[in-house]
């Protein structure tokens, strides 16, 4: 097998390509070839710039400098049916398949015309291709099955199916897959078939993946890409590649003591705040249990599927668990009430601030005060007075950064977003913050202040969960760590400051 | 590409801030529309701006603030309330009947029945979880049939309880009643949904009711107050109606249905929810009885009115809507 890339032409190639958000740099002149019949494997933290360089290949995200070749000619993807007319396509995570129509409809969905005769469908022709398309990627399945009803392995299946199609159809040779994350849903057996079948389309096209999953990843690419920091930290043949290598280049070798306030970790008090006793959910995690004191901020780490996400929505009343516990200072809350924990003294950062955790149309000072209103009472009534001392209060606690307390949420940074949901918290006098990736998409200035927000949360005694984007954070930020995986508690790693671990250990327990 | 300076200072932001920030209140863009609608009119007819058409225009937008205040809860939380047409017809011939019987009662009797009806629409929307369009729908459907049921020809207020009328017929210090208690209306509704909290959720649950729900709001209380003030605000408006018109007719509410929506969104409140508020509804009913008035005192011809009407409404929503909360609008 000829991996040798000097010899070979790209089949798609990103020549210094750089893309930016306010205050984040997501890819910094990226470098990136995609070569004819090939298997790649693309690996990276979260915030290594994986999405955006998905998001640029198939037409999402415009770049800001640099450019896109494809089969030798210079090319702009105005939007994703344009990547697709150039046979790149990507398979996403969550499935882009159209749930209430069936297998046959969603493979030729807006690309009829071909069948079309006299204004109608020639069903029967349509229904013969669908079955051989679907046969060339080994799929035997009743095409007029709802697509709702099958397997989240088939419904890949189908959709790699439909992009391999869309390139003969448009007469592409060697179109792009792209698959993002493509085995977090599957079964051990799925995923044999899976790579089984990457194997046979690899003789016509070209397969990018995405995936945690590195000893999957060097099993089954020729090469292996890996970023960290918007850039490309190297790419290698993966019969050259060693699991630790790839580990220690995707996490850094430079640890930033100071980069998390550690100086700042004091320890946590002696009383139990959160106990939770044997918590379970069916298809999420089984039976686990662990505590949290007063001033401890504890980190749960994990793969996608590893159960960590759906654990702390149990804890906070988003969903309801099957079994098992959840006491705060005591009481033991009500399973599937955000309410009752909320009314207990549980605050939720949640990971969407957008969707979940503002409400963007309204000032900051009353998104500020929304928790605290009857707090803010004279004569009966809420006193406008009160609202604006308590909105300016949070607002200089939490470094909010607005023009004025009269500003709409939507119109701040992510940064000062974020910070104006934790103020919400803050405000209501919290016991327990459970807190879902707090510095995602959050620049650089607003992290520092998130984090001396979070300590000095921790010294006043509350209590804290927290999921982060990357491990050097869980681990800057925790003081113990809960290793979970497959919906198994597996580990339990202190974290005290000037003896914390390395990334690269705990990166081992969680694959 | 933000400096960095920008981003200190808070003004980082991509491409909905930006868009979010050269939108004007929609406040703005209605109390415009009004006055140019006030000077058009005057232009067209001296007679226009005389302290007797002045007051004609402030009655008949009087009725509909009430009515549409009542809607305009419904619309900030996020749903809508078709039931207020079949409640106010209801509501208009309970009155005449129970002032025949009861006397003064029937005033508290009617303002009760507008709570209990709107209560009974949020419950509904709590146990049966249909979108309030088809709840308020059926119930408005109901109430329809029930007034003709009860009456199904207007019915007069015999002659001598048109005394017990001057509650909304007489004046006070040379105001007229009628526009002193749509005073009074109005003030309820400023301070309940500004002022209490409660109130307050409305605006929240209507503009991200999931955040709402997860940061342990009570939705169910909050909604339930929503249609409870709806339902308060159409049977104040039939019995204003009826006082003027010293009879109860089965068949008034009718034309409020969608009038009352109209004086809601036409003063730029959002038909998705989340924002607006009491003066947007002042301003919209203001804007409908200046076309409705204007319109005749110019001479515009009578079939060509509700097509101006309509345009007027198109233009008001497209200045007002919130796209960014809607990525595709149906």
């Amino acid at each position: 097998m000829d991996t040798s890339s000097a010899r070979r032409e790209p089949v798609f190639e990103l020549r210094r390509v750089s893309k930016s958000y306010p205050g984040v740099v997501a890819l910094d002149a990226m470098d990136f070839a995609v070569y004819p019949k090939e298997i790649v494997g693309l690996v990276g933290e979260n915030g290594a710039g994986k999405s955006t360089l998905m998001k640029i290949l198939v037409g999402l995200v415009q770049p800001d400098s640099g450019s896109l070749h494809l089969r030798g000619e210079r090319v702009t993807l105005v939007d994703p049916a344009a990547a697709v007319r150039y046979g790149v396509g990507m398979v996403f995570q969550e499935g882009s398949l159209v749930p209430n129509l069936s297998i046959l409809e969603n493979l030729f969905l807006c690309h009829e015309a071909g069948f079309r005769r006299a204004g109608f469908l020639k069903k029967r022709a349509m229904r013969e291709t669908a079955e051989r398309v679907l046969a060339e990627v080994n799929v035997h399945v009743e095409v007029d099955s709802i697509v709702s009803g099958i397997s989240p392995a088939l419904r890949q299946m189908v959709e790699i199916a439909r992009l391999l199609w869309l390139s003969t159809l448009y007469k592409k040779a060697n179109p792009i897959l792209i698959l993002d994350e493509p085995t977090t849903v599957l079964t051990e057996g799925e995923r044999t078939t899976l790579f089984g079948i990457l194997r046979t389309i690899k003789e016509r096209a070209s397969v990018i993946f995405i995936s945690h999953r590195l000893q999957e990843v060097m099993e089954n690419s020729d090469r292996i890409v890996i970023l960290k920091d918007g850039r490309k930290v190297k790419e290698l043949p993966a019969e050259e590649a060693r699991l630790e290598e790839i580990e220690r280049l995707m996490v850094g070798q430079a640890f930033s003591v100071d980069r998390y306030r550690e100086e700042e970790q004091a320890p946590p008090r002696k009383e139990e705040l959160l106990s939770v006793t044997k918590l379970k959910k069916k298809g999420a995690f089984e039976a686990l249990s662990f505590g949290v004191k007063r001033g401890e901020i504890l980190g749960l780490v994990g793969l996608v599927g590893s159960g960590k996400e759906e654990i702390c929505k149990c804890l906070s009343g988003l969903s309801k668990a099957d079994g098992g516990t959840v006491k705060l200072a005591g009481r033991e809350l009500v399973p599937g009430s955000p309410s009752d924990a909320v009314a207990s003294g549980q605050g939720h950062v949640p990971i969407d601030r957008r969707s979940e955790g503002l409400a963007l149309n309204m000032t900051v000072a009353k998104n500020v005060n929304l928790l605290v209103l009857e707090f803010l009472k004279s004569a009966g009534l809420v006193s406008p007075k009160k609202e604006k001392a308590n909105a300016a209060k949070w607002i200089e606690e939490c470094r909010i950064k607005a023009p004025s307390p009269s500003t709409a949420c939507g119109n701040l940074s992510g940064g000062n977003q974020q910070k104006a949901v934790m103020a919400k918290w803050l405000s209501s006098s919290v016991k327990l913050l459970v807190l879902d990736h707090p510095t995602r998409g959050v620049d650089v200035g607003a992290r520092d202040d998130i984090y001396r927000l979070i300590r000095k949360l921790a010294k006043d005694g509350i209590g804290m969960v927290i999921m982060c984007d990357t491990f050097e954070e869980d681990i800057g930020l925790s003081h113990r760590l809960l290793v979970l995986k497959d919906g198994r508690l597996v580990a339990e790693v202190p974290c005290p400051p000037g003896k914390k671990p390395n990334p690269s250990d705990i990166i081992g327990l969680v694959v | 590409m933000e400096t960095r300076e920008a981003i200190e200072e808070g003004r980082g932001e991509g491409e909905h801030a930006r868009a979010r920030r050269r939108r004007t209140p929609a406040l703005v863009y209605s109390v415009a529309l009004l006055a140019a609608l006030v000077l058009l009119f005057a232009l067209g007819n001296r007679h226009f701006l005389s302290a007797y058409n002045l007051n004609t225009i402030a009655s008949y937008a009087a009725i509909l603030l009430v009515v549409g205040l009542g809607q305009m809860c419904t619309i900030l939380i996020g749903g809508i309330d078709l039931s207020v047409g079949g409640l106010m017809s209801l509501t208009a011939v309970v009155f005449v009947l129970s002032l025949r019987s009861i006397g003064y009662w029937a005033f508290p009797l009617c303002l009760v029945m507008g709570l209990l009806v709107g209560f009974l629409n949020g419950s509904i929307l709590t146990r049966v979880r249909i979108p309030s369009f088809i709840a308020t729908l059926g119930t408005g459907g109901i109430m329809t049939s029930l007034a003709l049921i009860v009456s199904p020809l207007p019915i007069d207020v015999p002659a001598p309880r048109y005394g017990m009328l001057n509650i909304v017929n007489g004046s006070l210090f040379g105001m007229k009643n009628l526009l002193l208690l749509t005073l009074l209306v109005f003030l309820l509704f400023y301070v309940v949904l500004r002022l209490t909290v409660t109130g307050n959720r409305i605006l929240f649950v209507g503009s991200n009711i999931t955040m709402s729900w997860m940061s342990g709001i009570d939705i169910v209380k909050t909604r339930n107050l929503a249609y409870v003030l709806s339902g308060l605000g159409a049977s104040v408006a039939a019995v204003l109606v009826s006082c003027g018109q010293f009879g109860g007719d089965p068949t008034l509410g009718n034309v409020y249905i969608l009038t009352s929506i109209a004086a809601v969104v036409v003063g730029g409140t959002a038909m998705t929810g989340g924002s607006g508020g009491p003066v947007n509804t002042l301003i919209g009913a203001l804007i409908l009885g200046v076309m409705e008035n204007g319109m005749n005192v110019v001479g515009v011809n009578a079939y060509f009115q509700q097509s101006i009407l309509g345009a007027v409404i198109i233009v008001s929503v497209f200045l007002t809507f919130d796209r960014s909360k809607v990525s595709v609008v149906k």
